[in-house]
């Protein structure tokens, strides 16, 4: 079967230079993004990974190598457009992001820019709204919002510009746990139900629990690549990186370095407790 | 008696306008010398709001706030001695480094406090010291530092001052997960060289589980509860109400405990946690 990827990065390298020292953050870097999978890349602060997120909609280009999106060069200075509108990204901090002063507003504000018909904005507007769970909202001033109603509103606005694929950076670095668990699952459902590209960058383990693919990087590298089980069961390869893993995997993991015989290949908490309920009822050992 | 005491504390914005909004509500309280007290919430829950009262930065609309017995706001004027002895570090504190050098940074507070020479110096290199700023870092501009060494840093320049209570306000944020664990190690160091009384306002129930000894729970404005690590974590489904949660391990217990299996309730720590199942498990075998 021929593998269907949004994107394609080959061989990149992307150098920072300032003061004639130039730093290379991405090194010969290599990467596939299947379309429709959601995909959550973690790594320390300087791993290279926001620099690679603003690869991808090319607001870098590489210094060396090619990013294709859906078979798009984004060196091409005409397409860079089309390659915006197909990956849409979502930063950190949601004050930074909300342009209007109603929620409305805010999501028409990309659709408007593609000149499109009023009727078909209204449309792409409330569909927006309603796939983040926010259309009750659509007549409120975003700075009365929560944190994590912000993001989704920032979401909603990409929502309606009909990308292929979201990338996130750090989204949900500046919210309290219900903010948190709301983008997750609202992130979830748009690539569930709309089939959208989900690339989420993120310091939280935990939010990489339902991802197809966890992507580990670390000095401009990957250093791991496979599904959330596999990878944050390897605890002493992340731990040398900087990173942590999941409360339920570090427990198991400790369980077993006690000497109890548990698998650490599980995330949830109800898998956790499967687990050690299996281990204290086992008979060897 | 308590070092800092809060008594019934309102806090409005916006008053005298039609927007007249409580962030705070009647909120009372009591801190003593030297403990650990977490504070969490959701956003918008007043946990902000309130310690900006703790140093003066914000006037209570009702209500005091009470330093070693005194008012802070008794003498108005003298309100700046009470921002060295209460430091509050805010929250992203690197997006304030000002000056040219690490070391200009670091000693811009208890300059302003009136130290100067040998003892400023002496004052700015203990504090390196306790917190790990290298030598060679004191003359680089603070810029060239990478995220989580700013932060430090920033910290380190309000722990120059020496305050007897220090507030954070949410000092992991943002931080990988060897930084953040980098920035509880400087809070714990602090503490243990100074002796000082520690607020840290966090979202990470497992840190809080780590490093606090009572727990403030703020909830619309209001004191939800106050009260040991232990009692505000044993109410799991009154902190789910409010969409907070007890850490991920005694989640995981929680279950344990449901299907029958005999394990303790006050379980908050990976730590305790393995204790206890190997325990169990070598009581089982002996049986």
């Amino acid at each position: 079967m021929i593998m269907d990827n949004i994107i394609e990065v080959k061989n990149v390298t992307y150098e920072y230079s300032e003061d004639n020292i130039s730093y290379a953050a991405l090194k010969d870097f290599s990467l596939n993004i299947e379309r429709g999978s959601f995909t959550v890349i973690l790594g320390h602060n300087g791993s290279g990974k926001s620099t690679l997120a603003k690869l991808l909609n090319g607001l870098y280009k590489p210094t060396s190598g090619d990013v294709l999106v859906d078979g798009i060069n984004t060196k091409d200075e005409k397409t860079e457009l089309e390659i915006k509108r197909k990956v849409g990204m979502v930063f950190q901090n949601p004050d930074n992001q909300l342009v209007a002063s109603i929620v409305e507003e805010d999501v028409a504000f990309g659709p408007e820019n593609l000149g499109l018909e009023p009727a078909e904005i209204r449309k792409r507007v409330d569909d927006a709204l309603k796939s983040v769970d926010m259309y009750e909202y659509r007549e409120s001033t975003p700075h009365h919002l929560s944190g994590g109603q912000k993001q989704r509103i920032a979401i909603a606005g990409i929502i309606a510009m009909q990308p292929e694929c979201i990338v996130l950076d750090e989204p949900t670095a500046m919210l309290d746990p219900k903010g948190r668990a709301e983008i997750i699952s609202t992130v979830r459902r748009l690539n569930i139900e709309k089939g959208i590209t989900v690339v989420l960058i993120t310091h939280y383990m935990e939010e990489a629990e339902n991802a197809d693919r966890v992507l580990v990087m670390n000095d401009g590298g990957i250093i791991a690549d496979s599904t959330p089980k596999e990878v944050f069961s390897n605890v002493e390869r992340l731990k040398n990186v900087g990173l942590d893993v999941p409360q339920t995997t570090e427990l198991l993991y400790r369980l077993k370095s006690a000497g109890l015989p548990v698998n650490t290949h599980v995330i949830s908490i109800k898998e956790a407790a499967d687990e050690i309920e299996r281990a204290l009822h086992s008979e060897d050992n | 008696m308590p070092i800092l005491e809060v008594k019934n504390l309102s806090h409005s914005y916006g008053g005298n306008t039609p927007f007249i909004n409580d962030a705070v509500s009647d909120v009372s309280f009591g801190i003593e010398k030297g403990e650990i007290i977490g504070i969490i919430g959701h956003t918008g829950s007043g946990k902000s709001t309130l310690v900006q009262h703790l140093n003066g930065l914000l006037k209570p609309t009702e209500g005091e706030v009470l330093l070693n017995n005194e008012n802070i706001w008794d003498n108005p004027k003298e309100i700046r001695k009470v921002r060295s002895r209460v430091g509050l570090v805010f929250q992203y504190p690197e997006y304030q480094l000002f000056e040219e050098t690490v070391y200009a940074d670091i000693a811009f507070g208890p300059k302003n406090m009136g130290l100067a020479g040998d003892e400023l110096d002496k004052r700015v290199r203990e504090i390196c010291k306790m917190i790990g700023v290298k030598d060679e870092y004191l003359e680089k501009s603070p810029f060239d530092l990478s995220g989580g060494e700013k932060r430090r840093v920033a910290i380190a320049g309000v722990m120059a001052m020496r305050p007897e209570i220090i507030v954070f306000d949410e000092p992991t944020a943002g931080l990988d997960p060897a930084g953040r664990e980098s920035v509880i190690e400087i809070i714990n160091n602090y503490r243990a060289a100074t002796g000082a009384t520690v607020i840290v306002i966090s979202h990470s129930m497992e840190d809080m589980a780590l490093i606090a000894d009572k727990i403030i729970v703020m909830n619309n404005g209001k004191l939800f509860m106050f009260d040991t690590v232990e009692n505000v974590f044993s109410n799991g489904d009154e902190l789910r109400k409010i969409g907070l949660n007890v850490p991920i391990v005694t989640r995981v217990f929680d279950e344990l405990r449901g299907r029958g299996i005999p394990l303790p309730e006050n379980v908050f720590t990976v730590k305790r946690a393995v204790e206890e199942i190997t325990a169990l498990k070598a009581g089982e075998r002996n049986a």
